[in-house]
């Protein structure tokens, strides 16, 4: 299989004159995860249906490897939705494989698949349960199986992880690993920007129907860092309030944050005098959170509409 | 194509095998069956589960009694052939009172007959004394004895005018005395009901009905009918007319209906007639509304749960309704398919007289079968668009409710159908997609004349009608059950019925 790449150009969609989304563009490469991030009613979902095809995008268009997103079949394709649904009195294993085989697999493989995703989320003693006998995390583990069983080429997942324990946060994180090494494309959407910074190696993040921020995150972090430092030693570090060429962010006893003042100037000369004076425990080069960085630009955009 | 047998397939068995269905399809037309039908046996065909105990005052004089008893042992008989009612004359010979007044009327009566037979001796003398003019002294014996036989006259008259008011009272103690005791044989339910006959019951026709359910009509007819005709009986026969011609003008009558069909005329039974095309009615409704209840609730269990989202991502919206059209559908065929089976088996079984219910052929059945179809799919699509566009269940089932009175509305005229199939407001009403199967299926095997015609027009108004219910309801189900907590705008509705 060569390398998969998942394209959307130029996407728009209004709802009743109201756009939902305006001009997305962003690639998927296969291998990398990749994160939608985005504020309530940014336009997540609705990237996400029309990638899955649920809604077909007024201008624009969506391609994998491509191939337009409409010519392809439906089985390529798995979705787990934000909202949680599942039909309540069906019985586990009878519901799964009928997901299954609407994804064209034959009923004795969605059967043994289906099975083989429950023993590895240890719950297979629930496979002739009813929905409404589990609990909530169950019920997600059961939907997370509807959504890898057919093995799909795309694979979109609207805030995989809440409601999950860490335990099974850890098992869906390996599944999530296995399936990235693969060379398969793994959309995750969510707010809990830990999370993105965690296992994302590339984001895209919309804000009022628009991307704002686009690109792999190791890159995006080092566009936003703020050359900002953290020094610890043992002794007392006040002697540094007098050091001309640096601000100072927060100043502790033993521990001070810092940026310097001009851009290019090396840090190896400005430690050498911090040594001088006390021994260097630690030294940090402070990177900046994602969520600092999704604060930071949603405020720039409103700044900017205003 | 093949996901849409999968949805279908999915749909088919899950309901298949749901508790509700089996009540659906055994349960309730047997209950429907068992109310409609119970109150007709209560009303018509009960047997009497013991002899009942009729109490008679009778003072007309008459002893209807007795005539009473003979017709009713002719007529009502219970199951083991013992009489359904036994006349029970109410005796008061043992109250005190009349004791009283009867011995003082006797009194009175045997004062009559003495002063009478004194007044007939000297009578009977003063004739001898006239017819032998040789005894002496005659003219002095009739002068003197003229006075004692006045005398004697008044006496007797004045005694007979007391006898009058002691037999006034006797008569008016002895109601009085009956009705006393024939009221406490009625409180402590040893009689179920008596009847008082007044003296002039004959001339004037009032009789009282004591009971201490004077609701009971089939028993009041009953009485009502055999006693007209003893009274009617008993008026000829004082005008001496003879026995035998009397029973000859008094025989009763009996209406027998028959019908005419275009390949001759059937004995008519008002119960199969009309019950029959009642219980089909129901019937249909209950197969439409069974589906296409699954169909309104699944589209909602759906689009509440959010299935719709994962199952939208798999198969195209045309699939899925398709789907569920296709095995629900298949679900009602199967209901109605049982029934007509349970049908046939109870006629080839005999406990349906299907040689004397006209109806009951291959060609109603398939008529059936069609108006299930047309009604399921109608009423299945409107259903899918209600279930897709409402914002949450209670909305849903309440038009829901509304959608099953319009089409249950046609039982409602069913008298009217069954005096008029053919009435040209009837077939107007016939012609309303709404109503068509129901209306439908009560004309076919009520109508006389064969209604091809109608037949062929409605199938077309249904089809045109399906159609555009069906092209609405896809438009709606793809836009509107990705929608969720709010009610969508009549402008939105219509936006999504013309864009695609």
């Amino acid at each position: 299989m060569g390398k998969n790449v998942l394209s959307v150009k130029g996407v728009y969609k209004n709802f009743f004159g109201k756009p939902a989304v305006e001009n997305l563009s962003f690639n998927v490469q296969g291998g990398e995860t990749f994160g939608l991030l985005g504020p309530n009613g940014a336009g997540k979902t609705t990237a996400m249906r029309m990638i899955m095809n649920i809604i077909v995008p007024d201008e624009g268009e969506i391609l994998l490897n491509d191939e337009p997103r409409k010519s392809l079949k439906t089985n390529r394709f798995g979705y787990l939705p934000e909202e949680r649904g599942l039909y309540p009195g069906a019985i586990v294993l009878e519901m799964l494989t009928y997901f299954g085989t609407l994804n064209n697999l034959s009923r004795r493989k969605a059967e043994v698949e289906a099975i083989r995703y429950l023993d590895r989320l240890g719950m297979v003693e629930y496979t002739d349960s009813r929905i409404n006998q589990l609990s909530k995390g169950m019920q997600q583990k059961i939907q997370f199986i509807a959504a890898f069983l057919h093995d799909p080429d795309v694979l979109i997942l609207d805030e995989p992880f809440t409601g999950l324990d860490p335990i099974n946060q850890i098992v869906l994180r390996e599944m999530l690993q296995e399936y990235k090494q693969k060379k398969r494309i793994l959309i995750i959407s969510t707010h809990q920007m830990e999370q993105a910074e965690n296992i994302c190696d590339h984001i895209c993040l919309i804000n009022q129907s628009r991307v704002i921020l686009n690109g792999r995150l190791s890159a995006i972090k080092k566009k936003n860092r703020e050359n900002a430092y953290v020094v610890e030693s043992d002794s007392s570090l006040e002697f540094m309030n007098s050091f001309p060429e640096i601000n100072i962010l927060e100043a502790g006893n033993t521990s001070y944050k810092f940026t310097l003042k001009d851009d290019k100037m090396a840090v190896s000369g400005l430690l050498k005098k911090i040594e001088s004076q006390a021994d260097i425990k630690k030294l940090e080069v402070v990177e900046p959170s994602l969520h600092d960085i999704f604060i930071k630009k949603i405020q720039e955009q409103s700044k900017d509409k205003e | 194509m093949k996901n849409l047998f999968r949805i279908a397939r999915w749909e088919f068995i899950t309901r298949f095998r749901s508790r509700s269905f089996l009540f659906n399809t055994f349960i309730s037309p047997l209950l429907f069956t068992a109310v409609i039908t119970l109150p007709i046996l209560f009303f018509s065909y009960t047997p009497e589960v013991s002899t009942k105990l009729v109490g008679v005052i009778d003072l007309s004089g008459k002893d209807l009694a007795k005539d009473l008893q003979k017709r009713l042992n002719r007529k009502y008989r219970l199951e083991n052939s013992s009489r359904e009612y036994v006349i029970l004359k109410v005796s008061v010979n043992n109250s005190q009172p009349y004791k009283e007044v009867l011995a003082e009327y006797r009194d009175a009566v045997h004062y009559r007959d003495s002063v009478t037979m004194v007044y007939n001796r000297i009578k009977e003398q003063r004739t001898e004394y006239y017819k032998n003019t040789h005894i002496p002294n005659r003219e002095y014996f009739l002068k003197t004895s003229y006075e004692t036989l006045q005398t004697s006259r008044e006496e007797k008259e004045l005694a007979e005018i007391e006898l009058e008011g002691y037999k006034t009272a006797l008569d008016s103690m002895y109601k009085f005395e009956a009705q006393k005791t024939a009221d406490s044989l009625l409180a402590s339910d040893v009689l179920n009901t008596y009847l008082l006959f007044p003296d002039d019951f004959t001339s004037r026709g009032i009789l009282e009905y004591h009971s201490k359910n004077p609701g009971d009509l089939r028993e009041t007819e009953r009485f009502e009918k055999i006693l007209q005709s003893i009274i009617i009986e008993k008026r000829i026969l004082e005008d001496n007319v003879g026995r035998p011609k009397v029973k000859k003008w008094l025989s009763p009558i009996k209406i027998q209906k028959y019908q005419l069909f275009p390949d001759g005329q059937t004995e008519w039974n008002f119960y199969a007639q009309f019950y029959g095309p009642l219980i089909g009615v129901f019937l249909l409704f209950m197969a439409v509304f069974t589906s296409g209840g699954y169909l309104f609730s699944s589209v909602l269990l759906e689009k509440s749960n959010r299935v719709i989202e994962v199952l939208l991502s798999y198969a195209s919206s045309r699939q899925l309704m398709g789907g569920k059209i296709l095995g629900l559908g298949f679900l009602g065929l199967v209901q109605v398919l049982t029934w007509l089976t349970v049908a046939a088996l109870l006629a080839v079984s005999n406990i349906i007289p299907v040689s004397k219910i006209n109806y009951m052929n291959f060609t109603n059945a398939l008529y059936f079968l069609i108006y299930f179809s047309l009604g399921y799919l109608f009423y299945g699509a409107i259903f899918i668009t209600i279930g897709s566009i409402s914002s949450n269940e209670y909305d849903a089932q309440q038009i829901n409710q509304m959608l099953r009175t319009i089409a249950i509305f046609p039982v409602l005229l069913s008298l009217v159908v069954l005096a008029e199939p053919n009435a040209d407001w009837i077939r107007v009403l016939s012609w309303i997609p709404f109503l068509t199967p129901s209306f439908m299926i009560m004309r076919i095997p009520l109508s006389g004349i064969p209604i091809t015609g109608d037949i062929y027009l409605t199938i077309i108004i249904m089809l045109v009608s399906i159609v555009l219910v069906i092209l609405i309801a896809g438009r709606m189900f793809r836009a509107a059950t990705l929608m969720q907590g709010k009610r969508p705008a009549f402008s939105e509705i219509m936006h999504w019925i013309r864009v695609k």
